[in-house]
């Protein structure tokens, strides 16, 4: 059925971005922005799918995704934190450096083939109709992504490890007055957002495409820093920007495969315009609260 | 920021000694970014890599640069010089498809560039709509509307100017042979492209750092509020800032139209500007320097082409040199960059 298979292809091809979301999300709240969660994507896509190729099984894979898209955030989170660096400029390099590396690694894996993360239906739930198939039939990695935006909420707004996290994006020194380090904090954040990110590039190629080429993530990871405005930094408000994006997406798919003569460029512009539109609206209207501690790093383009 | 007058050194009669020396500094500072380029074009050689594929190649990249840096003046991030190039190669493309053989060389040769520079404005207008419009930040705007002109690129090349000679491959015929960047020499690929780059680099030094303009620029950039106060036209300013930009990295497209690929195709100048972004952050957005920086970096991208020819290796290899680049410059500089 058209709608079931958009809603479900909306959950699987969301699912990386989520993560990616989630992720800079994190970083954002601690006060860093990441333009290098691209590349933590790409690294955490190519290092997931080569795992799974040469080990043949493609749970150690998540394992490498998770831990490649730290390492790179790693690199942003030293520039940034302890060299003093601009955020948005390191964290295009950042990317760029993603880049550069997955293309270099990955030829090799250009035309591997590898048993993904299979889909494991929830007995009974996957029956219901409508809703069996798209929120319980799912691989393990987007079954993931569906928890995590509640289990983000309820970290950021239900615990103290929460709380000492948005103060480090709100005003680093009151954190520093109650005898915590700030640096620590961001450090842990961005690393974190990192691995969210590899996890997401990860879930890309093990559960929705199952190849890798250059560039696999396209762009997924600046959407998730679109979505990120969008969701005016609440990870709940998050899950349903990326389902959006992935809706988008997979209306592409599904109109492309039902081969209904629509321009197939002109689908793949889709995702991205609904997300800036989506953003427009949003900012449009007003109201979001920015990190008090983001604005100054939005506005550090200035030349020096 | 540096908007406020840093205090005035003490007018004291320094000995003739120092003077002299000011002088002699200021001399180098002004000639250095003269020097270090062909400084740099005569160590290339001795690196295995070719001048004149360095200077095509730089041609681009110093234009996405400037792209970078004059609405960096303004306190913009432009990370979409990939999409206005783009659009910028599909303007002249369809300035040249439109009058093909019917102007005298020259003329049409400038309509081309025209509409290279056009294609970049209008792309950045999108951009500029969001961001004072909606309130969009541009670093978003401008970065996904890099795909979105990815796409948009393909559905011209595939479904409307298709060559349909070409089999297999998706390319636009070629521009007629007049509209065509002459080379400068009948030896060399380089072609007049370099010198438009270079005239884009002395008026881009020009308006921003000798202009009346340049200067409201960086008081927008500085504080915006305060410049709001004092009653400059920052809306005005800013829209400026970004337009010029556009119009700087539509031209890198047209130059890689009419001067390197003489017809429209997909992969054309893709990750020119990122590498601009790179180039203009490297020189802290100094207009006079970027010639220095595309060098370096067209330097290390004519490196990769013999990599992957030479060792299999994709060129894209030699983003992890570019980045490492820029994170370095960006550390050592770090520190110092937090008086703003």
């Amino acid at each position: 059925m058209f709608v079931e298979d958009v809603l479900t292809g909306a959950v699987r091809y969301g699912a990386s971005v989520l993560y990616a979301t989630q992720g800079e999300l994190i970083a954002e709240r601690s006060g860093i922005v990441n333009l290098g969660t691209e590349g933590s994507m790409l690294c955490g896509a190519l290092a997931g799918f080569a795992v799974a190729a040469e080990t043949g099984s493609a749970l150690p894979g998540v394992f490498a995704g998770l831990i490649a898209g730290a390492l790179l955030a790693l690199v942003h989170a030293y520039v940034v934190i302890n060299r003093g660096a601009n955020q948005l400029a390191a964290g295009l390099a950042i990317t760029f450096l993603g880049l550069g590396l997955t293309a270099a690694i990955g030829t090799s894996y250009v035309d591997r083939r590898i048993d993904g993360l299979g889909e494991a239906p929830i007995p009974l739930l996957s029956d219901i109709p409508l809703f069996g198939n798209f929120l319980f039939s799912h691989d393990l990695l987007t079954y993931g992504a569906l928890l995590l935006a509640p289990l983000l909420w309820w970290f950021l707004f239900r615990t103290r490890w929460g709380l000492l996290l948005r103060a480090t994006g709100e005003d680093p020194e009151v954190v520093h007055a109650y005898g915590h380090s700030p640096q620590k904090i961001r450090y842990l954040a961005t690393v974190a957002g990192g691995a969210l990110a590899g996890l997401g590039g990860a879930q890309l190629v093990l559960a929705f495409t199952l190849n890798w080429v250059e560039n696999a993530t396209a762009g997924r990871g600046f959407v998730a820093l679109a979505l990120v405005i969008f969701a005016a930094w609440k990870p709940l408000r998050a899950m349903l920007g990326a389902f959006v994006f992935g809706g988008a997406a997979a209306l592409q798919l599904q109109l492309q495969a039902r081969g209904i003569d629509v321009s197939s460029f002109v689908l793949e512009m889709v995702p991205y315009v609904l997300t800036l539109l989506v953003l427009a609206i949003a900012s449009w209207r007003g109201g979001q609260q920015m990190p008090a501690g983001l604005k100054a790093v939005f506005d550090s383009g200035r030349a020096r | 920021m540096s908007t406020v007058a840093a205090p005035a050194p003490p007018v004291d009669s320094a000995p003739a000694g120092a003077d002299l020396r000011k002088r002699v500094l200021d001399g180098v500072r002004r000639i250095a970014p003269i020097a270090v380029p062909l400084l740099l074009l005569m160590l290339l050689p001795a690196l295995g890599i070719n001048q004149q594929d360095a200077l095509v190649r730089a041609t681009p990249f110093i234009l996405t640069g400037l792209a970078v840096a004059v609405p960096a003046r303004a306190g913009l991030v432009n990370v979409g010089g990939e999409g206005q190039l783009f659009m910028g190669a599909a303007g002249a493309a369809a300035v040249a498809f439109t009058i093909d053989g019917s102007l005298p060389s020259i003329i049409g040769i400038a309509l081309v560039m025209l509409g290279g520079a056009a294609g970049g404005v209008a792309w950045m207008a999108v951009a500029a709509l969001l961001r004072l419009g909606a309130k969009v930040n541009e670093v978003i705007a401008t970065l996904l509307l890099n795909y979105v002109a990815l796409s948009l690129l393909a559905y011209l090349v595939f479904s409307v100017w298709r060559d349909p000679g070409a089999a297999g491959e998706a390319i636009t015929p070629e521009l007629d042979a007049s509209l065509l960047l002459p080379t400068l020499g009948p030896t060399t690929l380089v072609n007049y492209g370099l010198f438009i780059a270079i005239g884009a680099v002395v008026l881009v030094w020009l308006l921003v750092d000798r202009s009346r303009w340049g200067f409201r620029a960086s008081v927008v950039g500085g504080n915006p509020e305060a410049a709001r106060r004092a009653g400059l036209p920052v809306n005005r300013t800013l829209i400026a800032a970004l337009l010029v930009g556009g119009a700087l990295a539509g031209l890198a497209g047209a130059i890689e139209v009419a001067g390197i690929e003489t017809r429209l195709r997909t992969g054309i100048g893709f990750g020119f500007g990122y590498i601009g972004f790179l180039a203009s952050w490297m020189v802290g957005h100094r207009p006079a320097w970027i010639v220095s920086a595309g060098l370096l970096l067209a330097g290390i991208a004519v490196y990769g082409d013999s990599l992957q020819i030479d060792h299999g290796l994709p060129a894209k290899t030699v983003y992890i040199v570019m980045a490492g680049v820029l994170l370095i410059v960006l550390s050592v500089r770090g520190g110092a960059g937090k008086r703003g």
